[in-house]
């Protein structure tokens, strides 16, 4: 039984890396949090679901059209976020929370509160590894996440761009300083973190169901496991991702299924309680 | 030229300030009276005014600059509390009421031990995630709070015997807005005191500039936690009206992300260094919302909220009321209000 | 300027003309009230309640009324909210002055609209409402056709009777029709002898099953009850078959016996058991053809297939207007305390269940028919008496299935 919740820990923390890698990338190059990280998610999850039910398109093809959903969107909050007042922290929370509202209730008019899926016939087969069992759908999630993962982890250590990112987020006078283009760098956060939100809404729609408040969630987890890691580091994202998985799972197995709420919210207040000062201070 | 401009603006700002609420308290004192005929529109008041003190109370906490996103959590449990207790124990709502109110500052004072070393942005996320804790909790409790089977049948308010005066509070929707609109106003004199009270000004400092504050010799963490308390406590007191009134409660209803959000919402846009702008604010946004927003757009219609907010902190961060009232902020130099 | 002179008399006279109009009018017709949840998280099913509330109204309009006056139907939305609920209750009541009210779905709209019955001594019959604690309540004017003993009852028998697991687990959701469903019957099936090894809670939409099937399948459990509802059931289906998770049944109370689900599932939805409490082509003996029209009509109405929530609502409204006929046939005025006798009294065969209320306003006959899921199709199986074809136990493991 363990082998089984330990690689649904995994599966499922990667792909919890891979919903956060958007919000962590955001907040830590612009230094605000994105509460509609999760209704983001969902719309691109009903764009493709949209697209597969009404057209056919095959899950392949529906990525570009929900990356371009999210890239809108993404691009129309920067340029709110940019019109904020200090405490831009505080001030961005409001705003985006206002946000997630507004495109639940839109979502709610356009999809109607029924669940939906994208099915994906090929996902319900899998492979056995002697006693243990993979389906496809959880072999796809796996690979794709480790995949952007990894290309993310490419671009932000191996080209000037990542550089350019990675000294804003570590330091943002300096960078100005060097010559980086700070404000530039946060359009530039949030395109990429709008790319990889429109990869990980479809395959949210073919694991999990998209109904309209499905994203408060995401949100959450998003938070606790960037947190966890601070900002910038890759790697710790990914522990951060399989740590909170192996915990829900293990929470459920021992004290059983409506326990599992709590896990998340312990762990991130707990998390913030340690780090009382917040996650740039430590830095400085 | 300008400067007599600007007087007279000041004047007309004043008359708007003075004119607006008296008005708005007659036509409240008397909406029973035009809206005999329609129930709908006082139960509509009536939610709206049980929102408004919700604002209120949420103000205490935002007045000193903090944002919280977890009021569910003492809604929910002053509502529990209070219904736990007249249901099971057989107590007098009037006496459960306040214990409800009180059990929500406990709840507020372990929220406190672990949040209120945070600021700002830091402290609305922890807040967020705070919630589940008594939500988890009371949800799994069965033998105490009968987990998700829910509460049916609560006592509503016992009616108020004044001599030979009868006056029936959860009989009529009458009595039961009369008893929101005294509790409003109740808690408006009281959150007008404390504002001016030291603790408000003290709040108030350490929203403009807290190393300063601590400078001068405000100890900050006393007057947050003090304001949280408070806060707390009437949010407590809201829920446990708020049960009483529907006779029915179930964790995912109470604890729900709605009480939450709701008057955080009310007071931004309302204003939150303000007074009156959290309750001016749910009396007008929550019967828009039902009586224009609902008919119109039955699925998604609550999109006014998101909508409002997000015009709120972008181009009147201060809020409406606050805007009216611009320029009689409190000063920390004159230790002048409003 | 002359229009806006003129303004103030016109609106008078229109007003005027719509006072008339509604109270002279519509003075003949006999006003019944309905609220139901039509918008929020419920409106799905409260929809289909108000669907099938009007195919009974339409019905006896149609027949020629209530002692040749009309029956009004006057629908009310409470938006899924418990305060709403009052508030249109009272509505319907303190203004409209409706004689009787039906419709509802869930308990938690239905107890508060049944206080304000009380209040204003108006008969409320609800469609839908579950929980045992709604009618322990000294409510006279409190009537219901559906309860939880409905459920409990048909699916203690087959797992007691025929079924007989060794390891049974119980999954439910954190919402109160479910939790009690899940206690009830665990006791009645602990007292045939039969233990309930897991009982589990889960929170409705539930993202993510698999560490919860990873303790189901360490168990080795032969049979699960999960009375999660529609979405709770497609995801864990789902995730049991990916993770080549085969119990010997699956039974789900709620959310399962819907064309609806069978069309999303697909040929997953083969061998899962529910229930329902009638659907079109299998009623109650002996009122086959009853059951026909309805179909009949609610099609002609609804360009669709009636479902057994469109039933419940028609069933409800029925029982109201069944009573109201008798207490105008004993020429009695229709006030409140009368049709709440007359409703006492009702004993009325329908497709769904034959009507009649004990002391407490429960349904005396209300039982739901535990069907399987074969080739599509839903197949009585339980009771003995009623099945249409034999269970298929244990189901086929998924990798038998091609």
């Amino acid at each position: 039984m363990w082998t089984t919740v330990l690689v649904s820990g995994i599966t499922l923390g990667s792909f919890y890396t891979l919903v956060a890698l958007g919000f962590a990338l955001i907040f830590g190059v612009t230094h605000t949090f994105n509460l509609a990280h999760g209704e983001l998610l969902v719309l691109a999850g009903y764009v493709a679901y949209w697209l597969w039910k009404t057209y056919g398109v095959s899950l392949l093809f529906t990525f570009p059209a929900a990356i371009l959903a999210t890239l809108v969107v993404c691009l129309i909050l920067q340029r709110l976020f940019s019109r904020l007042r200090e405490p831009m922290e505080m001030n961005s929370i409001v705003l985006s929370f206002g946000l997630a509202i507004l495109l639940q209730n839109g979502m709610l008019f356009f999809f109607s509160g029924d669940y939906r899926l994208i099915r994906v016939p090929t996902f319900n087969q899998g492979l056995h590894f002697n006693t243990l069992y993979l389906s496809y759908g959880q072999l796809t999630l796996l690979a794709l996440s480790l995949l952007v993962i990894g290309l993310l982890y490419f671009l932000m250590r191996h080209t000037f761009l990542g550089k350019a990112l990675r000294a804003t987020i570590q330091d943002r006078e300096a960078a100005s300083l060097a010559g980086i283009n700070v404000g530039g760098m946060g359009v530039l956060a949030f395109a990429i973190g709008a790319i990889l939100i429109g990869l990980a809404g479809p395959l949210y729609g073919c694991v999990h169901y998209l109904y309209p408040t499905a994203g408060l969630q995401a949100t959450l987890l998003a938070i606790t496991i960037t947190i966890f890691a601070g900002v910038g580091r890759i790697r710790t994202l990914i522990l951060g991702g399989w740590i909170l998985g192996f915990a829900e799972s293990g929470a459920v197995v021992l004290l059983g299924a409506s326990w599992r709420e709590l896990v998340g919210a312990v762990m991130l207040i707990t998390l913030l309680a340690l780090r009382p000062q917040g996650i740039f201070e430590r830095e400085q | 030229m300008r400067k007599k401009e600007t007087a007279s603006q000041k004047a007309i700002q004043q008359q708007v300030a003075w004119a607006a609420p008296v008005l708005g308290l007659v036509l409240l004192l008397l909406l029973p009276v035009f809206a005999r005929y329609n129930d709908y529109v006082l139960q509509v008041f009536t939610h709206a005014l049980l929102l408004a003190t919700l604002a209120l109370a949420w103000n205490i906490l935002g007045v000193s600059g903090s944002i919280s996103l977890g009021h569910a959590a003492f809604f929910g449990a002053g509502a529990y509390t209070s219904a736990l207790l007249s249901l099971d124990l057989g107590v007098s709502p009037w006496a459960t009421i306040p214990l409800g109110g009180v059990l929500a500052a406990g709840i507020a004072a372990i929220m406190g031990l672990f949040c209120l070393r945070l600021r700002g942005a830091y402290f609305a996320l922890a807040t967020l995630a705070f919630v589940e804790i008594p939500k988890v909790i009371t949800d799994n409790w069965d033998g105490l709070t009968r987990g998700s089977l829910g509460l049916v049948g609560l006592p509503g308010l016992p009616s108020l015997r004044l001599g030979s005066y009868h006056f029936d509070m959860s009989g009529s929707l009458v009595g039961s807005y009369y008893f929101v609109l005294g509790y409003g106003l109740v808690l408006l004199v009281l959150v007008t005191l404390l504002f001016r009270s030291n603790l408000g000004l003290a709040l108030q400092a350490i929203r403009e500039e807290e190393v300063a504050a601590e400078a001068i010799g405000i100890q900050v963490q006393k007057y947050r936690l003090l304001s949280l308390l408070l806060s707390a406590f009437f949010t407590g007191i809201t829920g446990a009206c708020y049960g009483h009134l529907i006779r029915y409660l179930e964790p995912g209803l109470v604890y729900g992300l709605h009480f939450s959000a709701i008057p955080m919402i009310f007071a931004i846009c309302g204003g939150r260094f303000t007074i009156l702008g959290p309750a001016l604010a749910a009396l007008v946004l929550y019967p828009v919302d039902q009586f224009i927003f609902h008919p119109l757009l039955p699925a998604g219609h609550e999109f006014l909220y998101g909508a409002v907010i997000i015009l709120a902190i972008l181009f009147m961060p201060s809020g409406v009321w606050g805007q009216l009232r611009k320029g009689h902020f409190v000063s920390i130099k004159t230790g002048s209000i409003e | 300027m002359l229009c806006c002179k003129r303004f103030p008399i016109i609106a008078c006279l229109l007003l005027l003309a719509f006072w008339c109009y509604s109270t002279f009018a519509v003075a003949a017709t006999i006003k019944i009230g309905e609220i139901n949840p039509l918008t929020g998280r419920l409106a799905k099913q409260g929809s289909e309640i108000h669907q099938g509330v009007a195919v009974a109204v339409a019905e006896v309009n149609d027949r020629g009324g209530l002692n040749g006056r009309q029956v009004e139907l006057i629908s009310r939305d409470d938006q899924s909210q418990p305060d709403v609920a009052i508030s249109r209750a009272e509505e319907l009541c303190g203004w409209k002055k409706v004689v009787a009210l039906t419709g509802g779905y869930n308990d938690s709209l239905v107890g508060p609209i049944s206080e304000v019955a009380k209040k204003y001594e108006v008969p409320y019959v609800a469609s839908a409402s579950l929980q045992k604690q709604l009618t322990q309540r000294e409510n006279p004017y409190f009537f219901r056709v559906a309860n939880l003993h409905g459920f409990v009852q048909p699916l203690c028998g087959i797992l007691s009777e025929s079924l007989r697991p060794q390891r049974l687990a119980l999954l439910h959701t954190a919402t109160p029709g479910s939790t009690e469903f899940a206690r009830d019957l665990r006791s009645c099936l602990q007292s045939r002898g039969i233990a309930v090894m897991l009982m589990e809670k889960f929170r409705p939409g539930t993202p993510d099953f698999t560490p919860l099937i990873a303790k189901l399948a360490s168990m080795n459990m032969d049979v699960i009850v999960s009375s999660g509802f529609f979405a709770d059931h497609l995801l864990l289906v789902r995730q049991l078959k990916e993770n080549r998770v085969s119990p010997k049944a699956y039974i789900g109370p709620f959310g399962i016996a819907y064309e609806s689900f069978v069309r999303e599932m697909g040929e997953n939805a083969e061998y899962l058991y529910s229930t329902f409490a009638w659907n079109p082509g299998i009623s109650n003996p002996g009122t086959e053809v009853a059951s026909k029209d309805f179909v009949e009509r609610f099609r002609s109405m609804f360009h669709r297939e009636p479902n057994t929530t469109n039933m419940h609502g028609y069933t409800s409204t029925r029982a109201v207007l069944a009573a109201m006929q008798n207490v105008l046939h004993q020429k009695k005025p229709l006030t409140g305390p009368n049709i709440r006798q007359s409703l006492a009294e009702l004993d009325l065969v329908l497709p769904m269940e034959r009507v009649a209320f004990d002391k407490h306003g429960d349904p005396h006959h209300y039982q739901h028919l535990v069907v399987q899921i074969q080739k599509g199709k839903f197949e009585v199986v339980y009771p003995p008496e009623r099945s249409t074809a034999s269970a298929i136990y244990p189901m086929p493991r998924w990798s038998q299935r091609k």
